[in-house]
């Protein structure tokens, strides 16, 4: 069944709608609940609350892509939960890419001092589209999509110790654009 | 606060690059020579000279019978797989549908393979690249029928890698009726289901049931496993893997290659 017609589905509200987008986008919406929660109770549950979420938002929304959109809610619902302290918490791979990412960014000057998040996630965009294809996408699957360094090896076909370094390159370059844009100090 | 920042600033990205990041993998990364198997070379030296003689006296032994077993472990039995930087190292997982095991081979000949045919709906994979891994999600679109997302999964195992009790694992899905062969044009074992997975029922869908069909081939000589699977049904995978080149690269892999001695068939961590 194609977006359209699930979309279709929506709109005459049909309940084979959420059947069908479970059908098709189901393992995507799984992974990335499961990769930022840790466990498949908790991963179970935000994939529920992420058909009832495009439940509520169609109509009238007609989302396209279909599949971001449903994958976009997941993530949010599964952050939400995670920061909510209801998910088990240090285990996940969400929580190993935040780290990550963290030590890019000093403590001692934060930068939700200097900026909101709207305004990092444009300065963000713009670094990414400056980046290479290959670095664009090992850097949106770890840090969007939370995969393990292992399954991005697998993804890429490179070595695990080749993705870990492209990774740590990326990451300096991102640190140096925020200092550049002056959002760190 | 820094982590929640980041957080709320990922989920507010733009579309484009979530979609491009989740449909394809870029062309310089597919083309790598990089190998995917996580690997200790340093130790495969120092004992190529008795893992030889062994698989020189296994040879004989294993050439007599299939080179797959299987069973069906026990629910409370559990299954430790290596989780890359957790802090505990590890995750553990029990109920396992089916495991597959294979003889005790202390080297395997490392393989890369390319598909000499696939069916048109696949066809765009095809080529001159030869892989240790294809995957067919990015063309899920064009088998309307699906119940999940892999028309085609084609994946390479080592023998050596599940020495000592180690297992191929199917942990979701729940095999029908497995059929054993040797198919002598390639002299290769095969097993090969079809297996189905039911989700239950509950607020948002009705009781589902998933389905694929796996296709395990085996060469016991060099150790190798080639793993088949997904929804392009069970004569498309029969096909693919009769028209499957193989060759090995000259590498020689051996249990201490591997970070893991189990891994799944149906999704998990592995």
């Amino acid at each position: 069944m194609t977006d359209t017609q699930i979309i279709d589905l929506f709109f005459e509200r049909s309940e084979q709608a959420i059947e069908e987008l479970a059908k098709k986008h189901g393992a995507a919406v799984s992974r990335i609940a499961f990769n930022i929660l840790g466990n498949p109770q908790d991963a179970e549950e935000c994939v529920n609350d992420t058909w009832l979420g495009a439940w509520n938002a169609i109509p009238p929304s007609r989302p396209s892509p279909l599949r971001t959109f449903v994958c976009r809610i997941a993530r949010n619902l599964a952050t939400k939960k995670y920061h909510a302290g209801t998910a088990q918490k240090r285990n996940s791979q969400y929580d190993l890419a935040l780290d990550e990412l963290c030590e890019y960014i000093p403590d001692s000057d934060s930068v939700e001092d200097r900026c909101g998040a709207r305004e990092l996630a444009a300065a963000i965009d713009r670094f990414l589209d400056g980046l290479e294809p290959l670095d664009r996408f090992l850097f949106m699957r770890r840090y969007w999509y939370s995969d393990s360094l292992g399954e991005l090896a697998k993804l890429s076909a490179m070595s695990y110790g080749a993705v870990s370094v492209r990774l740590h390159r990326v990451k300096e370059k991102l640190k140096n654009y925020l200092l550049r844009e002056g959002l760190l100090v | 606060m820094k982590r929640e920042l980041l957080s709320k600033a990922f989920g507010e990205m733009d579309d484009g690059f979530v979609l491009e990041a989740y449909r394809s993998v870029p062309e310089d990364a597919a083309s790598a020579s990089e190998r995917i198997v996580q690997m200790k070379t340093k130790r495969i030296i120092s004992i190529a000279l008795a893992a030889a003689l062994i698989l020189a006296l296994g040879i004989a032994a294993y050439a007599a019978f299939f080179s797959m077993d299987r069973r069906v472990p026990e629910a409370t039995e559990t299954f430790r797989i290596h989780w890359e930087d957790h802090p505990s190292g590890y995750l553990e997982w029990h109920n396992a549908k089916l495991a597959v095991t294979f003889p005790d081979t202390a080297e395997s000949r490392e393989i890369e393979f390319r598909p000499g045919w696939l069916p048109e709906e696949l066809a765009s994979l095809g080529g001159e690249t030869w892989r240790d891994r294809l995957t067919a999600e990015q063309l899920a679109d064009k088998y309307p029928n699906m119940t999940a997302s892999q028309p085609m999964l084609i994946e390479t195992y080592y023998m050596s890698m599940f020495n000592q009790g180690g297992a191929l694992l199917l942990l979701y899905y729940t095999p029908e009726d497995i059929i054993e062969e040797h198919w002598d044009e390639q002299g290769v074992d095969v097993m090969r289901f079809h297996a189905t997975q039911v989700l239950p029922a509950n607020d948002f869908r009705p009781e589902t049931k998933l389905e694929q069909d796996i296709l395990l081939m085996s060469d016991p000589e060099a150790g190798w496993v080639v793993r088949l699977a997904g929804e392009a049904g069970m004569d498309t995978l029969v096909k693919v893997a009769k028209n499957l080149e193989i060759r090995q690269t000259g590498r020689v892999l051996t249990y201490d290659d591997f970070m893991d001695h189990y891994t799944f068939m149906d999704g998990g961590v592995g």
